[in-house]
């Protein structure tokens, strides 16, 4: 993939941001700037549809995009939630259970080789000064992967890969971004939605949803995202590991917006694609 | 002085109670014992340290006298601290109203009337025309109001400890929402206290909502209130990272795939798709199909069993 030369005179440069800074996701609800810190980390959205899961999904792919030491692994199982990013993508699966599935065995052996990387530097985690790229894999719409593609087997090996990359993958730079409408455990098993530290409940119908997302007995407490407006998409209460659901609002990029960064993450991003046969030498189990 | 609560209130007879009695009598119990014990230490260390100069019964007499004063001024801080305390919560506007009156008396003392018009209509006038002026003082207003509103509520109906001590209100700034109060709770109140009254205190405080957190991870008794008056949620945030990018970046050439056509029903016929039957998600039934004819379970990688999760 290659453009043309600027016709302005100037090069595009990156943003100097990196997987290890703050990511702003939006506004808490005292109108402050709101960050997470991805890395070593993983993050799940969840809520009816149009409550803005997506958009927080679009505005992490963003910072990853930009960032400097990032690569992008992406499944949209909609193939338009994402779609725009796939240029700066090392991976975009849409809705192909196959593929999804390859993908994730390939993520899986990088895992290994980064681990047995830190185990050979006698290290427990990938720093920053490793040189090492942070790979962020997005999923949207788990539920479709794991519930209604492919076949019964191809779906739960789907989900093991997936349990897989969330459990081990922080320590070694490869974090996980996930959405889908309702976590219940027909589509992620509850060991597994525990691993995410951070969980975003946007807009739900019932108290039930909002705890299977947060957590056992958060809307007793008061923290109910049946509570969110309808008509709000985007607001949501987002809970870190250990912490208090916060009421924050993810940033809205629209169409325009992500078409003007993802051109600008490519362009960037333009020497640094893989240029190897996805897949070859993976078997799948 | 009997009075009806805690802090200013008229009496109708011509008397201001600033602190009622029960309080003012614990406080004194509380500055007497202070004042004896502050007595007796310090004259024992004054007289220590200066009998290694001094005569000895010099020494005891120079400690008695030190204890003495730093006994008294302990007792006097103590026994005063409740009106130190209201003082402290109508600091700003003493001081504002203080200025006011002033600044009028000197301007009337050396300019004429023309000029103090002129100058109190500068003074009104120009932070009522500047937008962010008018602003930046409005929201300043309630932070002085908020303040007032939450002694009122502590005064009111969150006092528990047996004296009645009310807290420390430390200082408020606005935020985007409304305000915030930083407090320093005394020994009978806890932050729970709080977030049990938390609707209670959004309607004293004419606000929205109200939230209670801890403003110090060291010290439970340093809490912050977070007084709600506008919901900033509703409105469309936009990413700082557009500001990052610059326009004019050249369009890198896409693989141009096929676009499909077929984007109604019509278009779509039954045979270009294949039928495909759902598989039922129940767990294999070993007592009817043997072990070995049924497919392997998959298991993740720390090799947890997941067929339940599914």
């Amino acid at each position: 993939m290659t453009g043309p030369e600027p016709s302005t005179g100037t090069i595009p440069v990156g943003p100097m941001l990196s997987m290890y800074d703050p990511i702003h996701v939006g506004s808490d609800e005292f109108g402050q700037a709101f960050y997470i810190r991805l890395i070593y980390k993983n993050l799940l959205a969840a809520g009816e549809p149009g409550g803005g899961k997506s958009g927080l999904l679009n505005t992490v792919a963003a910072h990853a995009a930009l960032s400097a030491d990032s690569r992008l692994v992406l499944f949209d199982a909609k193939d338009v939630e994402l779609g725009m990013w796939d240029e700066v993508a090392d991976e975009f699966v849409g809705p192909d259970i196959g593929r999804a599935i390859i993908t994730l065995l390939r993520l899986q052996k990088v895992m290994e080789n980064r681990y047995a990387w830190l185990r050979a530097h006698r290290r427990r985690k990938i720093e920053p000064a490793d040189g090492l790229s942070v790979i962020t894999s997005i999923f949207d719409e788990i539920a479709v992967f794991s519930t209604v593609l492919g076949t019964e087997q191809e779906q739960r090996q789907f989900v093991a890969l997936l349990r897989d990359l969330v459990a081990r993958g922080r320590a070694a730079a490869m974090p996980v971004v996930a959405a889908t409408q309702r976590p219940s455990v027909d589509i992620i098993p509850k060991s597994l939605r525990d691993l995410f530290g951070y969980r975003a409940a946007c807009r739900c119908t019932s108290t039930g949803s909002s705890d299977i997302i947060l957590g056992d007995g958060w809307s007793g407490a008061g923290y109910s995202a049946t509570d969110i407006s309808p008509v709000n998409p985007g607001e949501a209460l987002l809970i870190a590991e250990g912490g208090i659901p916060q009421r924050v609002k993810a940033a809205y990029l629209s169409d325009a917006d992500i078409r003007a960064l993802a051109g600008y993450a490519a362009w960037t991003r333009r020497n640094q694609r893989l240029t190897t046969a996805p897949g070859a030498a993976i078997a799948v189990a | 002085m009997p009075s009806s609560n805690r802090g200013f209130s008229g009496r109708g007879n011509g008397t201001i109670t600033v602190i009622e009695e029960p309080v003012m009598r614990s406080y004194r119990r509380r500055a007497k014992v202070v004042f004896y014990v502050t007595w007796v230490i310090t004259a024992v260390l004054a007289a220590t340290v200066a009998a290694s100069r001094w005569h000895p019964i010099i020494a005891l007499l120079a400690g008695i006298i030190c204890g003495y004063i730093l006994g008294a001024a302990a007792g006097v801080i103590v026994a005063a601290w409740p009106v130190i305390r209201a003082i402290w919560w109508w600091t700003p506007e003493t001081l504002i109203t203080g200025s006011l009156v002033y600044g009028w008396i000197e301007l009337a003392d050396h300019t004429t009337l023309p000029v103090r018009l002129a100058a109190t209509a500068a003074i009104v006038g120009i932070p009522a025309a500047i937008k962010p002026v008018r602003a930046r003082i409005h929201q300043v207003t309630w932070c002085l109001v908020t303040r007032h509103r939450i002694r009122t509520c502590f005064s009111e109906f969150i006092i528990t400890n047996r004296t009645g001590s009310l807290p420390l209100i430390l200082w408020a700034r606005p935020t985007p929402v409304g305000e915030r109060v930083w407090i320093w709770l005394r020994p009978g109140l806890c932050l729970d206290d709080l977030l049990d009254r938390l609707d209670k205190i959004a309607v004293a405080c004419w606000a929205t909502a109200a939230l209670a957190d801890a403003a110090s991870a060291s010290n439970a008794a340093f809490v912050r209130l977070d007084i709600k008056r506008r919901d900033v949620l509703t409105g469309t945030i936009t990413s700082p990272l557009l500001d990052m990018i610059k326009s004019g970046t050249p369009a890198s050439q896409r693989d141009t795939a096929e676009i499909p056509t077929a984007l109604d029903l019509p278009q779509v016929a039954a045979s270009e798709v294949t039928p495909i039957r759902p598989t039922p998600l129940k767990r294999p039934d070993h007592s009817k199909a043997p072990a070995s004819a049924s497919p392997p379970a998959p298991a993740a990688a720390d090799g947890s069993d997941i067929t339940d999760w599914i």
